[in-house]
């Protein structure tokens, strides 16, 4: 079990963490992975966009007026897992758009607990802290030490 | 199983094939059940489909050409050279990928269960690609606008292929 890196892309398609827990991936830059961050954003939107399914029929409940639309209903899912010849992708996004991308060998298995774990992580030690800003890199030591304990345990 | 369309596209980043087997939302069908759900137009779920009807099928095309190309050189910068890219998957469809060694690029969009297609696109560039594009001696060289590349040959075969091999 490998697991190669994690990266967070925040709603505005920056690269606000980065990490290599294990080598395999090309080292790039931090230029290039910033780069790398901002196209995968749109490349996001876009697989949102190509949708092929026809759309479901407008479902029963929406004759209701009376009810607050929700957001987050029957919108299309972007891109959430990518194969390669050398790794695979998962791309967990949150309600509110931070993107997590966490890169493993190709037959790793429960890749879905893990990304529920990191997100977890990141709720307790990264979004409670009270020195993190919002949308800036995120620098928590305690985020880094979960997050290194958890993917050690785990390979 | 289900397939909802499938691109060629040559070295000169042209598509040249275009196969649809379901009407697109943005397609006329689309168009015509919006008047129906009139009555919800102000609700969430219509918001999408607005925005995407107004995509058309050369744009599509555009679109997933930059797509898999984009996707391509990420994989590349990051996996090595060798490394290549192969599908992704969203909640609602999954797109396989397959590069010929002449830049070729075959991309197939089926329903989320399918696994990796990267035979099956392999095996239509060689049974059918080949055999009824390349050596056709009336079809050009290179396929501007995809001359020679939708002949009849090629429909059937294609056809025949993907109902035997995604029997639904």
């Amino acid at each position: 079990m490998v697991v190669f890196a994690l990266f967070i892309i925040s709603k505005a398609g920056g690269l606000i963490y980065n990490r290599e827990f294990h080598t395999g991936l090309t080292k790039l830059t931090s230029n290039d992975y910033l780069m790398l961050a901002g196209s995968f954003h749109g490349m996001h939107a876009i697989t949102k966009q190509l949708c092929p399914v026809p759309p479901v029929p407008a479902n029963p409940a929406s004759t209701a007026p009376s009810l607050a639309p929700s957001p987050f209903a029957s919108r299309p899912s972007g891109l959430e897992v990518l194969e390669s010849t050398h790794f695979r992708m998962q791309c967990f996004q949150t309600l509110t758009g931070v993107k997590f991308l966490l890169f493993t060998e190709p037959q790793q298995p429960n890749i879905d607990a893990m990304m529920r774990r990191i997100y977890e992580l990141y709720s307790d030690f990264v979004m409670k802290n009270p020195f993190y800003t919002v949308e800036m890199p995120i620098r928590c030591e305690k985020f880094d030490r979960g997050l290194d304990g958890f993917v050690k345990v785990r390979s | 199983m289900v397939v909802y369309s499938f691109y060629i596209f040559d070295r000169h980043t042209e598509c040249i094939y275009t196969r649809r087997w379901t009407p697109r939302p943005g397609s006329s069908s689309g168009k015509s059940m919006r008047p129906q759900s009139g009555s919800s137009i102000t609700s969430n779920g219509e918001n999408v489909p607005t925005t995407r009807k107004a995509l058309s099928k050369e744009d599509d095309a555009k679109l997933i050409f930059g797509l898999v190309f984009s996707l391509r050189n990420m994989v590349q910068k990051l996996g090595g050279e060798d490394d290549s890219f192969l599908s992704y998957r969203t909640g609602e469809y999954k797109l396989h990928y397959y590069e010929t060694p002449t830049r070729i690029k075959f991309v197939m969009l089926t329903d989320t269960k399918q696994n990796n297609l990267r035979v099956a696109l392999h095996q239509i560039w060689v049974n059918l690609y080949v055999e009824y594009v390349v050596k056709n001696p009336l079809s050009p060289v290179e396929h501007p606008g995809g001359i020679g590349v939708a002949n009849e040959l090629f429909e059937r075969g294609l056809d025949s292929f993907v109902t035997t091999v995604f029997p639904s």
